[in-house]
């Protein structure tokens, strides 16, 4: 991850529109290639299979789209910021696009463990007046039912505005949430229209 | 018509709760959208999206009509099981790739006919899209549905489903048919007009203006089809596509974002196999070979890679090593990749000591598994089958492939192929025991362990088109006792045998033999359920056998009866290139054990293709020693 001699490029990038159905390993598959096809100077790893040096931010659920993904890159060689914004950009489908990059320390926390709280954007068909929201949660895990406390999760409440809520929730070392399960069961008093990931913070 | 608009709106809740929605949505890297196009074509896989993205047919024909002024060409396919259903009880119809628009939209919807358990989706496709099934319901406001593909070589059995076929490479025959029908539909010209124009065009084949005879009718006559109107060819030969060798070797693509089978770059390095395989339909279709050069491939391939993002690519053909320029192309482009992590791959191995260096050459550090095809046994089985390949080259591949590091080979058999004893089921065992000795002599001492030689065994099925299509296929219970005997015949533990049940076996043998009595069949099975004929979780042996009864086809006799070669099969109407004498002459040789020469190499054996078509062999270099065999 630290190797001195490359450059560690930041993305972010947004998924939305029919490409919210992505799943996490397709999105990574088509950023490799997006990669590839802006010509990036990307560094590769040795040994039996080589691949690009990348990474990716926390998984998103299939169908929750997002403004604020986030890949990082390895370079052999500095390219000017604008350059490397442009080339990437050019390389990327217009519900995948490419928002921004910028260098990071090559000792930088990973993009997937950076950013443990994700705030998110429910969008309802009708106005929202209050979200009714369960204490706890049953989730499938390893075929066996798990029960999860909201509130270990939801590190800020549902604040409702207009035909919506904005919620955020924390990634936790042992697990998390996922924001469409949670939301699913919500009762928001209007049918769920679309969820987004719109930050992602420390 | 049905009005050409998206449906997406419609679909999204449904494709949503899909497993797996990368199949439907749209907007892949690479698409094509012509909203002001005039005239439409969608090309329909009749399987699943991660079937059917790469097929080469699809994507080719896709390029080549959207390269045409006010055509345009959009992709379909069948859509999972679970989302048929879900369509079918939503109301709603099969859509394009590109505009989610229906099917039944466009001007022509185009169906590849890509091998013999395909036929049931077919009709799954048609009913979803709500286009009558057959032809003869068609109105003047359905689109025209035509099909291609290897399985247009017999179009017999799909006859009454489809409006026209294309026989042969559809470059630029499709294209002069749909500008065809464009124009006469322009000229408020009907549908019945418009077949009978298509049927005039060089390898369009319109089952419809034919009368089909009885089968005594049918040997008299030396066809089993007599034209009804003027101008309606009584033999339609297959197109071959000239401009091949000389064309780009880059084919722009989609890239998908669903995982697909053959999800990387795939570059065409030459049409055809001369090797003369005597069961093997391929090799007559694509007759005759056509090699695009090395300086066209490696600045295609990086033109490709460029323009797709790919990290694999696939020098593919139904012989890639035997290409006259293969070493120079794959030292090359290892060359121009060194660095990248960009894989490239072969299809299959050569079975020789040259197969293995040129696969070498490819693998890199990572050297997984190598596979080879000797198809037979004995010597005397694969000079039968006109395999033209030695114990010497395989034990020659054998050594050069674990002294050169690789620890697992797989061989690929046949069994039940014409001529065959049990001495030839016992030489399988005898050929794969003595590769293991061989194997674990090129390795050092410590990894003799490491060593896995494996048997993969398929049974025979009698194609069209091919010296054996008069052979028979042997039963079931034949076949199981040949595997057992196989089985108790393999001395090493080591050595595993592998056989798949071959229940889908007997019906692409009937599929690939039997006349237009066979669309009844398909029809009928479709009717009791039978679709995905090719998924093993899918398959309905019963639907198929129900099928057959209420029909009146006797499955194991249409499967496995062997005929003379004098006897006019019910396809003989459509021509390969390959004559029927030829055919039957290279049957004699089979029996004879006498071999064929492979005439990129050898001498011209005279199969009739070059004197009947305006193309020859056309080689980027002369094969010979060196790089070729
Ligand atoms: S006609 Fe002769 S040269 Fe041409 S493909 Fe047939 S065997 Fe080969």
């Amino acid at each position: 991850m630290s190797d001195p001699r490359l450059f560690r490029l930041r993305a972010t990038f947004i998924e939305q529109g029919r490409l919210a159905l992505l799943s996490h390993l397709e999105v990574a598959h088509t950023l490799e290639r997006t990669v590839r096809r802006a010509g990036l100077p990307y560094a590769v790893s040795q040994g039996f299979s080589p691949h690009m040096k990348i990474a990716f931010g926390a998984a998103l659920p299939v169908g929750v789209g997002s403004t604020c993904e986030i890949f990082d890159l390895q370079l052999t060689e500095y390219v000017a910021l604008d350059a490397a914004l442009q080339a990437l950009q050019k390389a990327s489908a217009a519900d995948l696009m490419v928002q921004d990059c910028r260098y990071i320390e090559p000792r930088a926390a990973a993009a997937s463990v950076a950013f443990p709280f994700s705030t998110y954007r429910v969008e309802c068909a009708d106005p929202v007046e209050e979200v009714q929201v369960p204490a706890s949660v049953t989730v499938v895990r390893k075929k066996k039912p798990k029960e999860l406390l909201v509130a270990d999760y939801l590190a800020e409440p549902f604040a409702v505005d207009g035909c919506g809520a904005t919620f955020t929730l924390e990634a936790k070392p042992t697990g998390s949430l996922r924001p469409d399960v949670l939301c699913g069961c919500c009762e928001f008093g209007s049918p769920v229209v679309s969820i987004t990931r719109i930050a992602q913070h420390a | 018509m049905a009005a050409f608009e998206s449906l997406w709106e419609e679909l999204a809740p449904l494709v949503a709760k899909a497993e797996r929605p990368s199949r439907y949505i749209n907007g892949e890297w690479g698409c094509v959208y012509k909203p002001e196009a005039d005239f439409r074509l969608c090309m329909v896989y009749p399987d699943t999206y991660e079937l059917g993205q790469a097929n080469q047919a699809l994507r080719i024909l896709v390029n080549r009509v959207n390269a045409c002024e006010g055509m345009a060409a959009e992709r379909g396919f069948l859509p999972a099981a679970d989302m048929c259903d879900a369509l079918r009880e939503a109301g709603l119809p099969l859509c394009s790739i590109e505009s989610c628009a229906p099917l039944r939209a466009f001007d022509a919807v185009g169906i590849t006919l890509p091998h013999e358990l395909a036929a049931t989706n077919i009709l799954e496709a048609l009913d979803l899209a709500g286009i009558p099934l057959h032809s003869a319901d068609r109105g003047e406001d359905d689109p025209f549905v035509i099909g291609g593909g290897p399985c247009a070589f017999n179009p017999e059995p799909y006859a009454p489903f489809f409006d026209a076929f294309n026989v042969g490479e559809g470059e630029e025959m499709l294209p002069e048919g749909l500008g065809l029908i464009r124009a006469l539909r322009r000229q408020g010209a009907a549908r019945p007009e418009v077949l009978r124009a298509l049927a005039a065009l060089p390898g369009w084949y319109v089952p419809s203006l034919y009368e089909v005879l009885d089968e005594d009718a049918a040997q008299q006559a030396g066809s089993w089809l007599s034209p009804l109107a003027e101008g309606v060819p009584p033999v339609v030969v297959k197109q071959v596509y000239g401009g091949f060798a000389d064309s780009p070797a880059w084919e722009p693509c989609i890239v998908p974002y669903a995982e697909v089978v053959h999800d990387r770059l795939n570059v065409e390095v030459l049409r055809g196999c001369a090797r003369g395989c005597r069961f093997c339909q391929a090799g007559m279709m694509y007759r005759p070979v056509r090699e695009r050069s090395a300086d066209n491939i490696v600045e295609s391939v990086m033109e490709g890679l460029a323009a797709t993002g790919y990290d694999e690519v696939s020098l593919t053909s139904l012989s890639s090593t035997d290409h006259s320029q293969i070493a120079e192309i794959l030292a090359r482009l290892n060359e121009r990749l060194a660095g990248t992590g960009v894989r490239i791959s072969l299809p299959s191995q050569r079975l020789d000591a040259f197969g293995v260096d040129m696969a070498g050459l490819v693998a890199g550090q990572k050297k997984g598994g190598l596979t080879f095809a000797p198809e037979a046994g004995t010597q005397r089985l694969r000079d039968a089958i006109n395999k033209n390949v030695t114990e010497e080259d395989l034990f020659g591949a054998i050594d050069a492939a674990f002294a050169a590091g690789w620890r697992r080979c797989k061989l690929y058999f046949m069994i039940g192929l014409p001529t065959e004893t049990d001495e030839d089921v016992k030489g399988i065992a005898s050929l794969v025991s003595r590769a293991y000795d061989r194997a674990r002599k090129a390795v050092p001492p410590d990894q003799k362990g490491s060593v896995q030689i494996s048997a993969s065994v398929a049974l025979f099925v009698p194609k069209a088109q091919t010296p054996f299509q008069w052979d028979g296929q042997i039963s079931p219970a034949e076949a199981a006792r040949r595997v057992s005997l196989l089985r108790r015949s393999v001395k090493y533990k080591a050595v595993t045998v592998n056989w798949h049940e071959p229940k889908t076996s007997l019906i692409e043998a009937v599929m690939s033999r039997c006349g237009r009595e066979g669309a009844k069949l398909v029809e009928e099975a479709w009717r009791r359920g039978a679709r995905f004929d090719a998924w093993t979780e899918h398959f309905d042996e019963q639907a198929w056998a129900d099928a057959a009864q209420a029909v009146g086809i006797d499955l194991e006799a249409a499967a496995q009866r062997s005929l003379p070669s004098s006897y006019v099969m019910p396809w003989s109407h459509i021509s390969c290139g390959a004559s029927s004498e030829w055919l039957a002459a290279e049957r004699a040789r089979a029996a004879e054990g006498r071999l064929t020469d492979d005439c990129t190499f050898g001498p011209c054996s005279s199969c009739g293709i070059c004197f009947d078509l305006p193309v020859r062999n056309q080689l980027a270099a002369p094969r010979g020693k060196g790089g070729a065999r």
